[in-house]
């Protein structure tokens, strides 16, 4: 009588990630691809024959043909693996050409969920599907979610957008209430579009995506088992990990006297690994002239470890005192010009980018006259 | 230190004798001595003496011995705080050096005198072409020269430069930041010069310059793209829509909607087609059977007048001629009538006839009586006429030869006055003459015996005195001569005046205007009253009076009362006319009688002939009646059958539908489904064809690289904001450090440009020096805002310059408590006139507290000098 299948949604095949360098950027679709294969492994693993795809499979309403071949032919070589796919916003029912492709060039183990109708998943599973028709569809698609099934069936309802808990006043149109479930007698929700996991109640679950795109969410990327013993019981969901690479955004708030080296190090991952992780770190407070060359120095030093390393100290203030000048010259010009830089880097009556620029020149001086022993 | 006298033994062509130059004073002090005299031996002499060891046999050394050999020697007086001091030195045999003070008392010799020398020196005083002296025809700051000695006297002069400026203003590395400074200025410069321009903007080639090319040419890219995805999207929903119309017209329920709609059109449009037909044949058989009846009913008419005519043409057979017999009866009685009234009539006529030729002769009578008196008055008034008529003519007459007008008089009377008015004159200015006779004789004059009255003479006039002779007097012809001419003229004027007025003075002019004025009313007056007596002039009354008389003819006897003749016209007029009245009437009675009988005539045979022709056209009247019977008898049938036909004529026209709305009805339909027919086709090319496209756009995955450009555009965009804030911080840290050196350099050369201006105001008033702060010697001198290389100027120009420097130098000495004698050998040479003139004038600005030594070979230019004058003293050894 129970069913069990893997809940997932959001792959964004063929994102392109133009705003980052090409290297990663080409490894970051990649490791999209490589998802399907995860997928199914993760399903195959979890004794689920069946993935159920909640939207947003593709990035684009018309993706790149290798894209859409590309995934035709990886769920097709998972022969073993049933496909549901359903529109999602980004790939929804409006992407006419795309779901006329699929409809074409699909593998036989892929099944384009592109209406209402309740669809058998197995002999006592019906599937309530809510498609995407639009982008923006300005309406709760999940209502069709109330059409009957065949009496003691599993009814398991699958969607595509957001919630809302209704604290306010009435539901607001397009938003899915967060009672659909029970609302329209369902026994598991699974819905896409929230690209982290999340679960809304006992039966209602977002699956998240199965591999990052960005620093947002910091759960590990994955899919949902769940399992479905009957009508009416609990749903029981499990998390299949599939994240190829790993997304890690981390904060540094520095101050003079600190161990500069010693905080971000204990700030980043361990040496094992860091190929397959993007980092992106920021940095705030503040570090006298020689630590912020330091820090700078030893960032450029390991961002090369990382499949993708970016720093922001903008926020991170130059703290110079007399001592610092000290290394840039006790006395004569350098030391003139250092001291003229720092009073405007600190003189709050200046606006924001003109004190930022002189602090960056007073780096920029101190690195020099570092490199220019007397 | 000051230099108060120089004494050279043995050297150059001083060979055996000693020369010495004393006299010299605390500020300038000119050596003026021509040329070869060796003057420029004094100043090798003194440079050796302070630079050269005792022991060097150096060049500069073996230069002061003279040709003949020996060893040449020098000694110096000098001054400094501690009091007067000799320095000698003896070279190249048995040399020495030797300080003693003013006693004689010798202070240092040979090693320890070269060390108090130099302590002496320790203030900088560099070679003769260094800081502070200045070799003949040396016009720069230093040697230009590449020798060994001209090499070592350039360090020597930095060095001394920059003990100076240390001394007043510390370490120019220290200040400016030296090497360290300019090599953080070109690490800034160089990453600088990587990125941007000298005017800050992204440099060709470099990284900025490619971030910004890059995210140009990738929004360039993505608003290409965009485009297609606009393309595609509009392609995509053209794509729904026209399947969604495809839908909509391939839909079972539409297609049978259409089909239904022209087959019901269609099957309405034929029932309104036969009921049509039919109402059209209803409508035949109505007027089939209305012709039928109609015809029944024109025959049964025709029969019946038939029959009508056939009796009526008899009975009025017999009715004309009846009248016919009537009518002639009573045109034969009127007939009778007429004539008797004819004969009453013509003699009524010929009674009034008679009383109106009489009447006719009484009026003439009575005519002719009345123009008789006509012609009596008429002839009164021609007599009255005809006299005015005369009288005018004389009046008139009399009145042409009165012409004269008052302006004549008035005229004349101007003449009158002026005549008598020059005649007074003429008789107060004559001579009055009168003879008074005792005796008989008497005075004779133009032949007349000239009496005892008062006479005046107005002209020379002679008189025979019996007795006596004659006398002639004269009143003198040039008072006499005017006036008689003017009343000569007077006179003329007077008569043509007078004789336009035919008179013979003025009185009789005026009688004869007073006469022609009342001449012209009695014209008027006569004018006015035959107007009255002959309004249409007196021929018109003479030919009235004629026709009076002609009138009045020739009266014969009385005649008949033409009053009573008139009533009795009237009442024989009045019978006559009712007479004739009478008789017209009959004569119009028995006219028309004999017309009546006539027409009667002509009834009586168009009747006989109607009856004929009624005869004729019946033919058998039994036939006739029988015929008409039959009609008679099939007339209700035939009514029946044409009532029920317009019946079924109205029935079928009020259910008759509409023919145009039925076709329109069937167009419409016909042409919707056509049109639907069309749509479809049209639709179907149109999917093929936006497929077509949108399977071109979408192979190129435009949407994807789209995000990839969106991508990598911003990262660009973000690397190129990266640049530029990189830019920022370079170009304003090397504004910080330009500023800074700049800052340091002006507190470094502050005191020596302190000293030099005012010095150089003299020479180039606003112009300003900059010094180098490696050579800390001026390299530019600024004018007017230009600055201009020292080596581009003219040799004069930095010569002075050269002196000034060392001048203000020199006082930077003093400043610090050394003071240090200027030497100037044969300096100036190239400076014209007023420059050298302000260039003594800078001299002896600084002579107020420096010593200045000059030696020159032109004696009148540097007479303006002013100063002490030094003198050379030769003597032999």
């Amino acid at each position: 009588m129970s069913f069990r299948f893997l809940h997932t949604s959001d792959l964004h095949l063929g994102k392109a990630f133009g705003g980052y360098p090409e290297a990663i950027r080409n490894r970051l679709r990649e490791a999209r691809h490589g998802s399907i294969a995860r997928l199914a492994q993760a399903a195959r693993q979890g004794g689920a024959a069946t993935v159920l795809l909640a939207g947003d499979t593709f990035d684009a309403e018309t993706p790149a043909p290798e894209t859409l071949r590309h995934a035709l032919s990886a769920m097709a070589d998972e022969a073993d693996i049933t496909w549901l796919m359903m529109p999602g916003n980004h790939d929804s029912l409006a992407a006419t050409e795309l779901w006329r492709k699929i409809a074409a060039d699909g593998p036989t183990n892929l099944r384009p969920v592109l209406s209402t109708e309740p669809l058998a998943l197995a002999p006592n599973a019906y599937m309530l599907p809510a498609p995407c028709t639009q982008r923006r569809p300005g309406r709760d698609l999940t209502e069709a979610m109330d059409t009957a099934t065949p009496e003691a069936a599993i009814r398991i309802g699958l969607g595509h957008g957001a919630i809302t808990d209704f604290s306010g006043e009435e539901g607001v149109a397009g938003i899915i209430p967060p009672d659909r479930a029970a609302r329209s007698g369902l026994d598991y929700l699974g819905l896409g579009d929230w690209h982290g996991r999340m679960q809304v109640n006992l039966s209602t679950w977002y699956s998240g995506t199965p591999e990052c795109d960005g620093f947002k969410h910091a759960l590990t990327p994955g899919a949902l088992l769940v399992t479905l013993d009957g009508p009416g019981a609990v749903p029981q969901v499990s998390v299949a990990e599939t994240g190829a690479l790993v997304w890690i955004a981390t904060n540094l708030d520095l101050l003079p006297g600190d161990d500069v080296l010693a905080r971000l190090q204990d700030s980043l991952p361990a040496p094992q690994g860091r190929r397959d992780q993007l980092i992106r770190l920021a940095a705030t407070g503040r570090l006298a002239l020689a630590e912020r060359a330091a820090f700078e120095v030893e960032l450029a030093r390991i961002a090369p470890d990382f499949g993708w390393f970016a720093s922001d100290l903008a926020s991170l203030a130059v703290d110079a005192h007399p001592d610092d000048l000290d290394l840039i010259d006790r006395a004569g010009a350098l030391r003139q010009a250092a001291e003229a830089l720092m009073a405007e880097a600190s003189d709050q009556s200046l606006a924001q980018s003109a004190r930022d620029v002189a602090a960056s020149a007073l780096s920029r001086l101190y690195a020099y006259a570092q490199e220019e022993r007397p | 230190m000051k230099i108060r006298a120089i004494e050279l033994s043995n050297i150059r062509h001083f060979a055996g004798r000693r020369a010495s130059l004393s006299g010299i004073g605390d500020g300038i002090t000119v050596l003026s001595e021509p040329n070869e005299f060796g003057k420029s031996t004094f100043f090798d002499a003194l440079h050796a003496l302070f630079f050269e060891k005792h022991r060097s046999s150096k060049a500069p050394v073996k230069a002061l011995q003279p040709y003949a050999g020996g060893a040449p020697e020098v000694t110096v007086e000098v001054d400094l705080p501690d009091g007067r001091f000799q320095i000698s030195k003896r070279w190249l045999s048995r040399a020495m050096a030797r300080v003693s003070d003013a006693n004689g008392r010798i202070v240092a010799l040979d090693d320890e005198a070269e060390a108090w020398i130099a302590q002496l020196l320790g203030a900088g005083l560099a070679g003769p072409s260094g800081l502070l002296w200045v070799r003949q025809g040396l016009m720069g700051l230093e040697p230009e020269g590449r020798s060994a000695e001209d090499n070592r006297e350039r360090e020597r002069g930095l060095a001394a430069r920059r003990d100076l400026m240390s001394s007043v203003a510390g370490e120019i590395d220290m200040m400016t930041g030296g090497r360290r400074m300019d090599g953080v200025l070109d690490r800034a410069n160089a990453a600088l010069t990587r990125l941007a321009t000298t005017t800050g903007k992204p440099k060709a080639g470099g990284e900025w310059a490619r971030a910004v090319d890059e995210a140009a040419a990738l929004a360039a890219q993505e608003q290409g793209l965009r485009a297609k995805m606009l393309q595609l999207g509009d392609g995509l929903r053209r794509r729904s829509e026209v399947m969604r119309s495809q839908a909509a017209l391939a839909h079972p329920q539409a297609v049978v909607a259409r089909d239904t709609a022209v087959a019901d059109a269609r099957a309405a449009h034929q029932s309104a087609l036969a009921h049509v037909e039919k109402r059209q044949a209803a409508a035949r058989d109505l007027t089939l059977a209305d012709l039928t009846l109609d015809a029944a009913s024109k025959d049964i008419t025709r029969l019946d007048r038939l029959s009508e005519r056939v009796r009526v043409a008899a009975e009025a057979q017999k009715a004309a001629s009846d009248k016919a017999s009537l009518a002639h009866s009573r045109a034969e009685e009127l007939a009778a009538k007429d004539r008797s009234a004819t004969e009453i009539a013509a003699a009524a006529t010929g009674v009034s006839r008679g009383f109106r030729l009489r009447l006719a002769v009484a009026q003439k009578a009575q005519l002719a009586s009345s123009a008789r008196q006509r012609a009596g008055e008429l002839a009164r008034l021609l007599a009255r006429a005809l006299e005015l008529q005369q009288q005018l003519q004389a009046d008139h007459a009399l009145g042409g030869l009165l012409k004269i007008t008052p302006q004549a008089i008035a005229s004349a009377e101007k003449s009158q006055n002026l005549f008598d008015r020059l005649t007074a004159q003429s008789e107060a200015q004559a001579v009055l003459l009168q003879f008074s006779y005792s005796g008989d004789a008497r005075a004779i004059s133009s032949a007349r015996v000239v009496d005892d009255t008062p006479q005046r003479l107005q002209e020379a006039t002679e008189f025979s005195l019996p007795g006596i002779g004659r006398l002639r007097i004269d009143p003198g012809i040039a008072r006499g001569g005017d006036i008689g001419t003017s009343i000569a003229e007077a006179t003329a004027a007077l008569a043509k005046h007078l004789a336009a007025c035919d008179a013979a003075d003025l009185p009789e002019a005026r009688r004869h205007l007073a006469n022609a004025q009342r001449l012209d009313g009695a014209l008027q007056q006569t004018a006015l009253l035959l107007a009255d007596v002959a309004p249409d002039g007196v021929d018109a009354l003479r030919q009235a009076h004629v026709t009076a008389l002609a009138e009045a003819g020739d009266a014969d006897g009385p005649a008949e009362d033409a009053a009573t003749l008139e009533v009795m016209v009237t009442a024989a007029e009045r019978t006559e006319a009712e007479q004739v009245a009478i008789a017209k009437t009959a004569h119009a009675l028995a006219v028309a009688a004999g017309e009546h009988r006539a027409q009667t005539e002509a009834d009586q045979k168009s009747a006989h002939r109607t009856a004929i022709e009624a005869a004729d056209e019946a033919g058998d009247l039994a036939i006739l009646a029988q015929g008409l019977a039959d009609l008679r008898a099939a007339l209700p049938e035939l009514a029946q059958r044409a009532a029920e036909a317009a019946a079924l004529s109205a029935r079928l026209k009020a259910e008759a539908p509409d023919l145009e709305t039925a076709a329109a009805r069937l167009a419409r339909a016909s042409t919707a489904s056509d049109q639907a027919r069309r749509e479809a086709d049209a639709l179907r090319e149109e999917l093929a064809s936006l497929n077509t496209r949108i399977e071109l756009l979408a192979e190129q995955g435009i949407e994807e690289t789209l995000d990839e450009i969106i991508g990598t555009r911003s990262a660009a965009e973000a690397r190129a904001g990266r640049y530029e804030t990189e830019v920022q911080a370079l170009s304003r840290l090397r504004r910080a450090l330009e500023d800074a050196r700049a800052k340091a350099r002006d507190a470094y050369f502050g005191p020596v440009m302190r000293e030099l201006e005012p010095l150089l105001a003299i020479l180039h008033p606003g112009a300003a020096l900059l010094i180098d702060d490696q050579s800390l010697l001026p390299v530019a001198l600024t004018r007017d805002g230009q600055p201009e290389a020292l080596d581009i100027l003219s040799g004069g120009t930095r010569e002075q310059l050269a002196i000034l420097t060392r001048l203000a130098f020199a006082r930077l000495f003093a400043r610090g408590g050394q003071t240090v004698p200027v030497i100037l050998d044969d300096a100036l040479v190239h400076s014209d006139d007023d420059r050298i003139e302000a260039m003594f004038t800078a001299l002896h600005r600084v002579a107020k507290d420096q010593q200045i030594l000059v030696l020159t070979c032109r004696q009148r230019a540097f007479a303006a000098l002013g100063g002490e004058r030094a003198k050379v003293v030769v003597t032999q050894a």
